[in-house]
This record gives structure tokens, sequence and C-alpha cells, in this order.
């Protein structure tokens, strides 16, 4: 607004006649009401003030525009004008309606919404084509985000279920049934009790371990998870030579010790699915050998409480028993928890070194070998699972391995059956060990092992085998047909020893019996049979073996034709002169020279009561001469210079 | 999809009528989540006329978020009797697995008979050779020496 003021009078509020009437009548103007009188202060308004500021305004705006570079113009700034004004122009009526409205002379009788234009129209069109087009494109990213998802569900679903199916041909995949499951893939479990146990079943409860939960991990993938020290194995060992506490290397089967699943996120990005399903498989398979170890061990702990044989408890508490197998070995089985594997390859190493080397234990100067812990052990299970966990029908005829799973009072448990046959392994080394010793120091004689495939037998046989020059020799002498075949039969002896449990049967041809005395027959030689203990083997074996070569010596000289006679260990040659010159065998099983030495005695009719009463070692007597430890060769030599000796008694 | 079928033995009424009940709901959900998925998708490209208020614009916007939600539920939904569907399949193939288990277990059999042949073999071969180490032992010059 300019500084010049305008004054606009107004008339004076006084009736002023209009017009008079021809009768006098005087017409005054009617009297406007108040409305109208505010109406018409409304229009006394005057805006063209605010007109003409607005258009020097625009005009000076343009002539700063023209005036500016092109490059400094906003693009929106027009727009941004009009919403100026326009909002300028707005402020103006409302204030004005409100101001007419307070006053209360005017009130807004109506407004009309202007028609818009043409390009206000299309304008707003596309803001709404805008915002439509906006909200489709936030739909669309919302259904790709949402399908991304679906897809990985889908993968992860088909890693799952593909995983699981394989599982499922070597495992019993059971479905929980959850009612208000959030999703599809919970509720699996793995089954891994085996209820076709024959015997076992009604005895043994389910373990802990019987029932695997399927869970996922991070990646989706299907995954177990187990506590730790949850799987146990059997630990086996004889007291004094192996710790009964778990040591870092076990004698186990298969220590692999499975603890958790290891989890997805430490380096299995390489892993491929197929690898994951193996380690699974391996673990479940663990899961179900700890079990059959639970299994064997709780069976074990039964049997221990009922009286049978060869079952001898001294030992016993949570998950140990401890067992006494006679002659002074005990043994112990325990249930140990499966280390991690992080000794597995030791572990194996050592189970390969203990299975060729066995453990020895020195006890007194004496030595006698402890079998295997790892073959103990195998066989432990081996016996529980062909006789506990087979059925009846299916079960094999294994007559040396098979026990009764029934404690009978005769028949041994399986327990008891077990313990026999350590304490039979134990027996057997140390009667192999004393064989050993006998034969090593007679050099005609030939040990033989015959395995028996029974593990509470054990058989031997000690071949006494004449020199093949001695058998060349008679081939060539001019004998008739039938005493070469005789003597080709001959060529060796045989004492057959036999361990049943811890019995010692020795059965062999030998001395002469009572029935023999009687028999005409040249062949006197009967089989012998009898038991003896440990203790008395070397002894029993080396006058065995004497008596056959006596018989032997007998054989010979009657085929060369000389008459002789035959005592135990006594041959005993009539010279011409009457005298007899005996050939008498001497065993001693502390001579390390060898176990059987030779005497030559001189006997004399008249000096024979005269000669008992000399001592018998005096090597250097006129009637007995020690010949020591000969050999078949020098025996048989010494027959042949003996039969020329008996020229006179020869028979042709 | 019926249980038990292929089975030898074949499934009691109790069993069909239950797989008979599941088929049917099974087919009431796939078709319900398929006529949602349909329906909402129709509504959605029905909305895309631009309308002239904007405040019904605003409204439309809200009814499409909400179409896509309920699509995006029923395919959710599909791909749950799909999981289902696929654990029906693992669970009740008792033919398939049964002859599986059998053909494991004749494995396995043959397998242990196998071993067990094998083991008899071993046997029989240390036997043999222990035999023969006795008798080379025995008959050796270094043990006809030793004990001379």
């Amino acid at each position: 607004m300019d500084g010049n003021l305008e004054i606009s009078l107004d008339k004076l509020p006084v009736k002023r006649l209009d017009a008079i009437e021809e009768n006098g009548a005087e017409r005054y103007p009617p009297d406007s009401s108040y409305d109208e009188k505010r109406v018409s202060l409304i229009r006394r308004i005057d805006f063209a003030w605010a007109v003409e500021d607005d258009e020097e305004r625009e005009r000076k705006k343009k002539q700063k525009k023209s005036s500016k570079d092109a490059s400094l113009t906003w693009q929106w700034q027009s727009m941004v004008e009009n919403l100026q004004l326009a909002h300028q122009e707005l402020s103006v009526i409302i204030d004005l309606i409100n101001t007419v409205e307070a006053n209360d002379a005017v009130t807004v009788a109506g407004m009309t919404r202007p028609k818009p234009l043409p390009n206000e129209v299309l304008s707003d069109l596309a803001v709404c084509a805008a915002t439509k087009l906006q909200c489709y494109r936030q739909l669309g990213k919302y259904f790709k985000q949402s399908a991304k998802g679906f897809e990985e569900q889908i993968a992860r679903e088909a890693r799952f279920y593909g995983a699981l199916i394989r599982l499922q041909q070597n495992w019993k995949v059971k479905r929980q049934r959850v009612a208000a499951a959030a999703s599809s893939n919970e509720g699996f479990t793995i089954d891994l009790f085996d209820n076709s146990l024959y015997d076992l079943a009604a005895m043994c409860r389910p373990s802990s371990l019987s029932t695997i939960r399927v869970e996922h991990d991070s990646a989706g993938m299907l995954a177990i998870n187990l506590p730790p020290n949850s799987c146990r194995s059997l630990h086996f060992g004889f007291l004094g030579v192996h710790s009964a506490d778990i040591p870092k290397n076990m004698s186990k089967i298969k220590t692999r010790g499975s603890v958790e699943q290891r989890p997805r996120e430490s380096e299995k990005e390489s892993v491929s699915d197929d690898d994951y399903v193996k380690e699974t498989h391996s673990l479940l398979r663990e899961v179900h050998q700890s079990i059959f170890n639970d299994q064997v061990f709780e069976m074990l702990n039964r049997e221990a409480f009922n009286q049978s044989v060869g079952v001898n408890v001294t030992g016993i508490r949570e998950n140990y028993l401890q067992l006494s197998i006679g002659q002074g070995n005990t043994l112990f089985i325990s249930l140990v928890p499966s280390n991690k594997g992080d000794s597995q390859d030791s572990g194996d190493t050592q189970n390969i070194e203990s299975a060729i080397v066995p453990s020895h234990s020195f006890v007194t100067g004496k030595k006698w070998v402890f079998p295997n812990r790892t073959s103990c052990e195998i066989y432990l299970q081996q016996i529980v699972h062909e006789n506990a966990f087979v059925k009846e029908k299916d079960k094999p005829n294994l007559s040396g391995t098979q026990a009764s799973a029934q404690s009978g009072k005769d028949e041994p448990s399986l327990l008891g059956h077990f313990c026999l046959s350590l304490a039979h392994r134990i027996f057997s080394s140390r009667v192999l060990t004393e064989l050993e010793n006998v034969v090593c120091r007679v050099p005609y004689l030939h040990l033989m092992t015959h395995p028996t495939w029974h593990s509470r037998t054990s058989s031997w046989t000690i071949f006494m085998k004449v020199p093949q020059s001695i058998l060349h020799a008679e081939s060539r002498s001019p004998k008739s047909d039938l005493q070469n075949m005789k003597n080709s039969i001959k060529s060796q002896f045989c004492t057959k020893v036999v361990v049943n449990d811890d019995r010692i049967n020795v059965e062999g041809e030998g001395a002469p019996n009572v029935v023999g005395l009687f028999k005409s027959s040249e062949n006197v030689c009967s089989v012998n049979k009898y038991e003896c203990d440990l203790a008395d083997l070397p002894v029993i074996i080396l006058l065995q073996v004497a008596s056959q070569v006596i018989c032997w010596l007998h054989e010979e000289a009657l085929t060369v034709g000389i008459k002789t006679n035959r005592d135990f260990l006594c041959l005993t040659f009539e010279l011409e002169q009457g005298e007899n010159v005996s050939l008498v065998a001497h065993v001693n099983p502390g001579d390390i020279k060898g176990g059987i030495s030779w005497w030559l005695v001189m006997e004399d009719g008249f000096a024979e009561d005269w000669k008992l009463q000399m001592d018998m070692h005096d090597g250097a007597s006129d009637y007995r001469k020690f010949l020591g430890h000969l050999t078949l060769d020098v025996l048989y030599s010494t027959l042949m210079d003996l039969v020329s000796m008996c020229g006179g008694s020869r028979n042709h | 999809m019926n249980k038990g079928t292929g089975v030898g033995i074949g499934p009691t009424a109790a069993a069909a009528a239950a797989a008979a009940q599941k088929q049917k709901t099974m087919m009431h959900r796939v078709d319900t989540d398929i006529a949602s998925i349909v329906d909402n998708f129709t509504q959605l490209v029905n909305v895309a006329r631009v309308n002239d208020p904007p405040v019904r614009n605003s409204q439309e916007t809200f009814m499409m978020e909400m179409r896509a939600a309920r699509m995006v539920q029923a395919a959710d939904s599909l791909l749950k009797l799909v999981s289902e569907l696929k654990q029906t399949a693992i669970f009740s193939g008792f033919a398939s697995l049964n002859d599986h288990v059998e053909h494991r277990t004749n494995e396995f059999n043959q397998q242990a008979e196998k071993t067990d042949r094998m083991l008899a073999r071993i046997g029989d071969e240390a036997a043999a050779s222990l035999k023969e180490f006795e008798s080379h032992y025995y008959s050796s010059a270094q043990r006809t020496a030793e004990t001379e």
C-alpha cells in the first residue's frame, strides 16, 4: 500500500426523502436490514490495492528471473510461488470469513468448489496413478520376497526329507503327531530299540538312548544332538595286567565317541549332504552299539546274581563287575563312557598292536599269557548276541561257542561259559608253555597244535618220529615186505594231550598195561589214557615218550630177531654168557640238557642184590654206565651194538 | 492317496475310512487355498483402476495389501499341505519300506554268512599254516643244532 490515503465519504445516516407522490405521501427509502448493511459494508472494501500490489510483485519477480541465469532457476520455483500466492489468498479469505462471522454481520451461505482446470484434473490423475503404481510395485516386492522365502523353505524341506528318507532306509523313523505343530518338520524320532530281542526284551528296559529326536540345525538340515558321554562301551581287562581305570587308549571296539553332532556352522559349508547323512548313519550306529553294550552289561549283571558254574563274583559296583576265574586270575567288565574321537586313531592302532602282541605277566619267574583283551570283548559280545539276541529258530549250531542262555544247575550260563573259556585259555597257555619246554629239550619230539574251534578245549600232539636215516637203513636191509610195511607204520609215535577246561588228558602209546602182558602178540604197546595236573604234565610226557622209545627199540630188536624183555622204561638184552644188559631211560623234567637220559645197566644174577644197595648216582659203577641224552640215531646204534652182542639169541 | 495300498493284507475298514476322510479334507484345503489365491488376485487386478478421490485410492491401497497378505497366507498353507503329503508318502509307503528292509536283511544275512565262511577259511588256513610252520620248525636244521 502506498502512502496516499483515500478517503471515502458516506452519506449521513439520515432518512432522506426519496419521492413525494401526488397525493402528498412521502416515500422514504426502505430501511435496510442489518444483514444488508453488513453486505454493503463488505462490498465497499476495496481490494484493488492488494491486487495492484500483487501485480507489481509479479512484475518485479519476472524482472528478477530474466536477470538471473537459467542454471539458477529451480524447476519447482513457479509451483512454490503459486502455492504461496494461493496460500496467501486463502489466508485472506479465511481471515475475512472469520472476521465476518465473529462480527456476526455476515454468515457464509455456501462455498462452491471452483471447477478444476483440465491441467489440474490431469495432474490429480497423474498423482493418483503414480500412487497406485507405487503401491503395486510394493506389492510386487512383497510377492518376490515371499516367493524367495518359500523357495528357501522348500529347499530346506527337500534337504531335510531327503536326508530323512535316506536314514529311513536303515533306521526306524517314527513320526510324532503334534497337535499344534508350528512347522511340518517337527516331531520325528529314530527308534533304536530292538524289540526283536529273543530273551532280553522281557529283562531289559529300554535305554535312554533308544529314542533319538531329530532336530533342525540353522541350515534346515536334520541334526541329531546327543547329551555328552551318553554312549558307553564295554571295557574288559584282567586285574593286575590291565588297569581298571579308563585308560587313554582303551582297548575297546570302535571308540568313535558320539557327544554331539558337530554344528553346521563350523566349516560344514563344503560338506555335502551325502557326507552328512553318512556321518549321521555312523553316529546312529555308535548309539546302537552303545545300547547293545548296555544290554550286554545288564545281562551280565543279572547272570552274576544267579549262581552258575564258573561265575564267582568278587566285586560289584555301578557299571563295574569283577569276577574270579580261578588260578589267581581276576577279570573285570565295566561300562565306560565313550570318549570323543580324539584318541580314536591311536586307539585303533593300539587295538591292532594288542591284537598281535599278547600281554604278558611275570609272576614268580613263571610266564603265562593272558588272552587278548579285544578278542575277549569280541567273544563276549558274540556269545551274548548269538544266544540272547538271535531267535530260537535262527540259532546256528555252534557247539563250540554256544552256551545255554539259561543258567541251569549243570550247564553254565553265558557269563559262566565266558569265564570258563577265559580260564581255559589261560590254563591252556600254561599247558602249551610246559609242552614247549619239554619238546624243546628233546630233539626227536615234534609238537603239533590241533585247533579244536572250541572255546574250552585245546589239543596238541607230541610226535616222536623215527629218523629217516634209520628208516632208509631198514629199507635197504633184506627183509620181507611184510616187515617193511610194519616198520613204515611205526615210524612215529603219538602222544595226544587234550585240555578240557582245566583238566588235562594224556593219551598215547606207551608202557604196557596189564592186558598187554597177557597178549602173545609182539605188539604190546597199547594206548593209555589218564588225567594229570599241570605240575605233573612234563613228567608224564617224558615218561610217555621214554616208554615209546623203549617200545620202538623193542620192536626194532624183534625185527632183527633178538628177543628182548621190555619193562616200563627198561629194555633188557640177554647176552651169550647169560648176563643181562639193560638199557634204562631216566626221566627228569628239571634237566635243562634234555628230559630223558639213558643208562646202561649190566645185571648179573649173583650180584643183583649187592648192586641194589649201591648208590644209583654213581655213574662210574662197573655195572651201570650213564650214556647221556641220546638221540634216536645213537639209540638205534646202541641197540644194534647190543644186538650184535646177543648173536646167540638171534632168531631168523 | 490311499493308505496301505499295495500291502498284501488289505486295510481295515476304519483305516480306509480315515484315509478317505483325510483325502477329502486335503482336497478341500487345496480347493480353499487355490480359490483364495485366485480370488484375491482377481481383486488385486480389479483395483488397478485409478479413481478420482484420493481417499478412495488410499482405501484401495490398504485393501491391496490385505489381499496380498491373504495370497501369501494361502500359498503358505499349500506348502504346508505339500509337506504333509511328503511325510505321508515317507511314512506310509509300507510296501516299499518292507521290501527294502527285507532286501537289506537278506544282504546283511548274506554278508554275515560270507563273513562266517571267510572266518572259517581263515581259521583253516591258519591251522594249516600253523601245522606247516611247526613241522618246518621241528624239522629245521636250526632246531636240530640248538638241541644238539
